[in-house]
């Protein structure tokens, strides 16, 4: 652990998930992708394999047929990980709050560790997420975190923690 | 035994912005049968406008259905409403706003050949494409205050006004763009290896364009002559310098250069907008409570766009309809598909500019 944290501060990879957002945060992380701002400098790619992961980029407030996929992906994500919940929509649903699909938030689901404001969220500030959640990684162990919902339990085989049914499928919470 | 395989693609891929799932029944390595799967981003739009939104809200809230044509939804939304309140804006508010929605196709045309790039496995390409995107995003920045969604069109005008140091810096900007993109158009039309992942690949035939009700530059790559900017008298583009573009091979590369080429148009549009701005009032008095029913189509970055809009004389709307262009194109896409190889099938998919947040609401 000690050794592979000055990689993992000098080189986070992000998974970046829309779950139901109107695009424009996703094309504003694209440009922050891009050369003018160009996050890849801090050496962060775009990739989009969960388990290769450090960094959760999610997008748009949680529609009833992402949710699953969004807590799917999250356990994938070997700790220590950070979520970023950019745009307003992600952190309290947004202008979408109160649509009969949607599920104000992500943070219902899962943990988030950086919330990023505004509709779009501008590039600078996604990057701004991203360096205060290198932060929060360097600080966070090796410890399993759990989804709030919609998981399976983490169960203990040969005295190792296991989180192989933690992304089952159990049934879905009425909406609350 | 049975011969086929079946590979999904997506919900969560690393060539998608959004969610969409696609099952290729595949033979080999020949796509021979296509399930695609869109609604993961449904949030229910249409309802909340009806319910929770009032009618001067509700431009402002349909803008959120897409991130990247948001202007065009807020600009059919206040169309249709402005019909129903007899309401016409002056040359000035219409200038304005086909200025917007001309750069709105632009970006979003750079993002569609940026994004095909990558998908073809031209990362480089995808880098610079980005990079000279970024003239239109400071232009749209410097104009309406936000990058992306930007709530410049209202009901009875637009929100701000352009000044001379704004007509400047669009003059400047456009003016590089123009000689980026003349670079862009030699480097798709010669370079060997795109012509290899994209000449005569997923080809779309003009009796099928007709057959599956293509639209945008899905149909006009493949030489159906359709654009509801040419079809309408709402705005007067035939003044401005509009041409309706043509190619006639139906494959990926017909559909990038057609982008490229609307994309000059667009700038020449542009520029003609800001050189005869006429004189006018940017915000009117537009009075009233909408009622009767009223049907606008616009030409968004992706084709058609369809809003019904139905007041009874109150705040809240009985009905707001919203047909995208991606729902729409979704059979003729599905088609393009077949006898596809697999490992095209992210560029195919990327040359249509599926916006799935519009599609789904």
């Amino acid at each position: 652990m000690k050794f592979f944290t000055p990689f993992r501060k000098k080189s986070p990879w992000v998974l970046h998930y829309n779950a139901g957002s109107c695009n424009g945060c996703d094309i504003e992380i694209l440009a922050s992708l891009a050369p003018k701002y160009d996050l890849e400098r801090f050496g962060v790619i775009n990739t989009g394999n969960p388990k290769q992961s450090d960094i959760f980029l999610v997008t748009g407030p949680v529609t009833y047929r992402s949710r699953e996929r969004l807590v799917e992906l999250y356990s994938q994500i070997p700790e220590p990980k950070v979520v970023v919940a950019v745009g307003s929509c992600t952190a309290t649903g947004g202008v979408f709050r109160g649509m009969y699909n949607v599920e104000d938030g992500i943070d219902r689901y899962i943990p988030v560790d950086v919330y990023v404001p505004g509709c779009a969220a501008s590039p600078q500030l996604i990057i701004d997420a991203l360096v205060k959640g290198l932060e929060v990684l360097e600080a966070k162990s090796k410890e399993i975190e759990k989804p709030f919902k919609l998981f399976g339990a983490i169960e203990t085989i040969h005295n190792k923690l296991s989180r192989l049914n933690m992304a089952t499928k159990v049934e879905p919470h009425a909406k609350d | 035994m049975k011969k086929t395989i079946q590979i999904p693609l997506g919900s969560q891929h690393i060539s998608l912005l959004e969610p969409i799932r696609f099952k290729f029944e595949c033979e080999n390595e020949k796509i021979i049968g296509v399930d695609a799967d869109v609604g993961f981003v449904h949030r229910g739009v249409e309802l909340a406008c009806t319910r929770s939104f009032e009618f001067k809200q509700v431009g402002y809230v349909v803008a959120r259905v897409c991130g990247l044509c948001a202007i065009t939804h807020s600009l059919s939304y206040t169309l249709a409403v402005e019909k129903l309140l007899g309401y016409v804006a002056n040359d000035r508010i219409k200038y304005l706003r086909m200025l917007m929605v001309e750069l709105d196709r632009i970006h979003s045309h750079m993002l569609c050949l940026a994004h095909t790039a990558e998908n073809a496995g031209f990362e480089a390409l995808f880098m610079q494409i980005m990079g000279d995107r970024e003239l239109i995003m400071d232009v749209q920045e410097a104009i309406s205050g936000n990058r992306v969604q930007f709530d410049y069109i209202s009901i009875g005008g637009v929100n701000r006004d352009l000044t001379p140091e704004l007509v400047a810096m669009i003059h400047k900007n456009l003016g590089v763009l123009t000689s980026k993109i003349d670079a862009l158009i030699g480097l798709f039309d010669n370079n060997w290896s795109l012509s290899l992942k994209y000449k005569g690949v997923g080809v779309l035939r003009l009796e099928d364009a007709y057959t599956y009700n293509a639209l945008g530059p899905l149909a006009r790559a493949a030489g159906l002559a359709t654009d509801v900017r040419a079809e309408t008298s709402d705005f007067p583009y035939e003044d401005i310098g509009y041409k309706m573009i043509l190619e006639s091979s139906g494959d990926i590369h017909a559909r990038n250069f057609l982008r490229l080429r609307e994309i000059v148009n667009s700038i020449t549009m542009c520029q003609n907008i800001v050189n005869n701005l006429p004189v006018g009032e940017i915000q009117e008095k537009a009075k009233g409570k909408p009622n009767g029913e009223a049907v606008v189509r616009v030409e968004a970055p992706r084709g058609e766009l369809f809003y019904l809009v139905r007041g009874s004389g109150q705040n809240m709307l009985d009905r707001v309809r919203i047909k995208t262009p991606t729902f729409s194109a979704i059979p003729a896409m599905i088609e393009v598909f077949k006898g596809a190889e697999y490992a095209d099938a992210p560029a195919i998919l990327a040359s249509f500019d599926p916006c799935m947040s519009c599609t789904a609401k």
